[in-house]
């Protein structure tokens, strides 16, 4: 042999691919027959037959640098032709949660969310926070606690003031940890996809505006279109659900910020009459907050459906991860739909608990963006975009130098 | 208790079980399902790895058949049961009729009055044949038979008043009889598994892809095409050919082993082709090439020198209807690197052996999970019922099966 090259093998890393629900990938032969009946993977770098070899090698850092792991959508397709039943579709996904507890900081954070008790634990945690939030707003107030007097307004117990008081230093924290988690993970695909390096050492990057108009806004045109889950063979009918999520997320993103602006600013900061919720059921922006609500409870109830009888039929195996995530999206859907019920009934004793609890959810399911199997939304998203970028720069299309077109093979 | 040996089964492993058993002086009783003792060896082309035609081997047992009396044979026939134990089994085996008799030994009257067609089974229905028929060119017995459907219709009258008196007896009926035997070698063979069970694969659905059997059917002289490799969809001769391993084989979905001769029938079949199209172009998809020994080694490495043969590991797992009836064959070239769309005018399936006893279990006899016979005292297993083997393999585990099968009569009367 002209090159030869050592293998250094991360046994942990094998160990935690295998805990994490992918313990069959030893049984791979690499017959290759999962590249090929993926619907998703392509001709210039088939998947998941290469990943399956470096899982089972313990080449950790060739995983970490593949952007493939991200495009799989777990159809199930190759775990039900695999002739040796090493379930790759189950492997890739032990691999992503592998992947999302490698870039998390801090890491204890991803381990104590990742099981279910840590998970509820923490809504729990977050209840009781909520609670002695509310306590100390009513004393400024002068609200009754904890139960205010009057009509059911969740703003006399905890206005958007206290709220936001919590919450934006948390989205601060959170955005920071996802965006170092990006750069991290950019880098590491920047590697495995053998871009070419600039001068200085780095991996090119197109400047904001090209990267936001030619590959985030396409990136995210086909995520909300769902063209890939849509190939999917085994597993189709998840599309709906995982799409109605989407947009039901998106929705109540959007309608959070109009509340924002409305409540907080225009309400809150410049003190203007009748700026505070609730809005009234025939405006605008209820409706779509309650469409929202509805697309959301709907859409993951189809997607626990669809895994319990996919799970049932062995094309996929659910981990504790994939249901964490389900219940508590669940959880959040419930609780405010909930709380907005009880409200309208005027069933004070239960209305307001539910709103705490809502808040709860909400906030840990913010928390764990970066941490539990939700930071899909990130890692998947990256994934597209650079795989776009990639292709343009392999096809000498990114400019920025990199007109020449650019072979995997070269070194 | 009885000395008597019975066969059951009438291929490579099944004749020469029975032969050693009667050379070293016992009764023995064959029981075979076709109309002709040989078994799928019969259908074969030539032998590998030297490539000599199977009438070379089956020539010899036949020949120890007819001079040894004390091999008596039941074609068309099945056991139905085996009851009893070591040293003194009850075997019913029910013989099927044959409508005609051992004289009719030229059908062609019989052929030329008969109207309907059916599918040839002999050589996997790439041709036809008429109710009365000889099994194939070189049967033993050469003796004529009537399909039962046929031989009760009015078209069976037809066909008897055609051929010569005494060649056809329509009264016939199938009888069952009981055997006394003191053990029992079971030589029940393999099907080539069902190509169409592989769904990915499209056997059935395009007509350009064939199984390694029909391929031997195909290159061989008495075959449905004089011994011409030809393209089903127009007959014409395919330019490039590719090879589609462990097609079914070493798949918990099909059959979870390996079928062991696949690669080799392979590397032979593409033999016949380049001695037929010296300028075709030969691709094999395969997960790992299978050669044991040092003679199949050095045969694969004869094949492998060839310029012509491309040699591509990765699984097909994927196959598309190109243009004009081609078929494109999907795989991951996994030392290459990316998926190969190979477009070939002819596909060949490696289809697997699949023992007879996945489909059809003798009452009294124990199989495995897969269909495989499982050895008790008296009750010994060869050849292809026993693992997936070759046919050197299968003589040399039937010799042994004849000496168990010797030793329980001999221990049971001592």
């Amino acid at each position: 042999m002209a090159e030869q090259k050592k293998l250094q093998p991360d046994l942990a890393f094998v160990k935690g691919v295998m805990e994490a629900g992918g313990d069959t990938v030893n049984k791979c032969y690499q017959c290759a027959t999962c590249s090929v009946v993926c619907p998703l993977s392509t001709d210039e770098s088939p998947f998941p037959r290469k990943e399956m070899l470096w899982a089972q090698w313990g080449l950790a850092s060739k995983v970490a640098g593949d952007a493939d792991v991200w495009l799989c959508h777990q159809c199930g397709d190759c775990t039900k032709y695999c002739p040796r039943g090493a379930r790759p579709g189950d492997v890739l996904g032990a691999i992503r949660a592998n992947a999302i507890k490698y870039y998390a900081t801090p890491r204890a954070l991803a381990d104590m969310l990742g099981t279910s008790g840590g998970m509820w634990g923490a809504v729990v945690a977050a209840a009781v926070l909520w609670f002695i939030v509310a306590a100390i707003w009513a004393q400024i107030t002068g609200e009754a606690f904890p139960f205010p007097e009057g009509s059911i307004e969740f703003h006399k117990y905890l206005s958007v003031i206290p709220i936001d008081a919590v919450m934006l230093p948390i989205v601060g924290l959170i955005s920071f940890v996802c965006y170092k988690a990006i750069t991290a993970f950019w880098a590491d695909i920047s590697e495995g996809a053998n871009m070419p390096r600039s001068f200085n050492g780095t991996y090119p990057t197109p400047p904001l505006g090209i990267l936001v108009s030619n590959y985030i806004v396409p990136a995210v045109k086909e995520i909300i279109a769902h063209e890939r889950f849509k190939k999917c063979g085994q597993t189709a009918e998840r599309t709906k659900g995982h799409q109605w999520v989407l947009i039901a997320f998106i929705i109540l993103f959007i309608v959070t910020i109009i509340v924002m602006v409305y409540a907080d600013i225009l309400g809150g900061l410049l003190g203007m009459e009748g700026f505070h919720t609730p809005l009234a059921l025939w405006n605008p922006v209820k409706i779509a907050a309650n469409i929202g609500a509805f697309l959301l409870i709907a859409g993951i109830w189809m997607i626990k459906s669809m895994r319990d009888a996919k799970t049932e039929e062995g094309v996929l195996k659910s981990s504790q991860q994939d249901w964490n995530l389900i219940w508590l999206i669940f959880a959040v859907g419930v609780t405010g739909v909930g709380a907005e019920i009880f409200r309208l009934v005027g069933i004070k004793l239960i209305a307001y608990p539910v709103y705490t609890l809502h808040l709860a959810c909400v906030l840990i399911l913010f928390l764990s963006l970066p941490y539990t199997k939700f930071a899909h939304l990130i890692y998947r998203t990256t994934a597209y975009v650079h795989e776009k970028w990639a292709q343009d720069v392999r096809a000498g299309k990114a400019g920025f130098g990199l007109e020449k077109p650019v072979g995997t093979d070269e070194h | 208790m009885s000395d008597k040996i019975l066969v059951i089964g009438g291929g490579f492993a099944g004749l020469t079980a029975a032969c050693e058993a009667a050379e070293m002086g016992y009764d023995v009783a064959i029981v075979e399902r076709e109309d002709y003792l040989g078994g799928r060896v019969a259908q074969l082309n030539k032998y590998f790895p030297k490539l000599c035609p199977p009438t070379c081997g089956l020539e010899i047992n036949f020949k120890r058949v007819r001079t040894n009396p004390k091999i008596t044979f039941y074609t068309r026939s099945q056991v139905e049961s085996v009851s009893g134990g070591a040293g003194d089994y009850t075997v019913k085996v029910k013989v099927n009729p044959k409508f005609t008799t051992p004289q009719c030994m030229n059908c062609k009257p019989g052929e030329e009055a008969a109207t309907t067609e059916m599918p040839n089974s002999f050589n996997f229905g790439m041709d036809t044949r008429k109710g009365i028929y000889l099994p194939h060119p070189m049967a033993y017995p050469n003796q004529c038979v009537m399909d039962a459907s046929v031989a009760q219709s009015d078209e069976g009258k037809t066909i008897a008043e055609a051929m010569p008196d005494g060649h056809v007896d329509l009264s016939q009926a199938s009888e069952t009889i009981d055997l006394n035997v003191g053990a029992i070698i079971v030589a029940t063979g393999w099907d080539p598994y069902d190509a169409t069970k592989m769904d990915n694969l499209c056997f059935g659905r395009y007509e350009n892809i064939i199984t390694n059997m029909m391929m031997e059917r195909m290159a061989s002289p008495s075959g449905p095409t004089e011994g011409k490799i030809l393209r089903p969809s127009d007959n014409e001769p395919p330019k490039t050919i590719g090879f589609v391993q462990c097609a079914g084989s070493r798949d918990e979905n099909h059959l979870s082993y390996c079928s062991y001769i696949c690669c080799m029938a392979t590397l032979k079949q593409i033999t016949y082709v380049r001695e037929q199209y010296p300028d075709a172009q030969v691709y094999v998809f395969y997960i790992d090439i299978r050669s044991p020994g040092r003679k199949y080694e050095n045969f694969y490495s004869k094949v492998k020198a060839d310029d012509k043969v491309k040699f591509i590991k990765g699984k097909v797992a994927e196959v598309q209807e190109g243009s004009s009836n081609n078929i494109v064959l999907v795989a991951e070239d996994t030392i290459g690197g990316g998926k190969v769309q190979q477009e070939v005018e002819l596909a060949v399936l490696a289809t697997g052996m699949q023992p007879t006893g996945a489909k059809v279990q003798i009452p009294g006899i124990q199989y495995d999970a897969d269909g495989f016979v499982i050895p008790q005292e008296g009750i010994i297993p060869c050849g292809c019922a026993k693992r997936p083997i070759d046919v050197v393999s299968s003589a040399q585990s039937a010799t042994a099966a004849a000496l168990k099968a010797v030793q329980t009569i001999v221990r049971r009367a001592g």
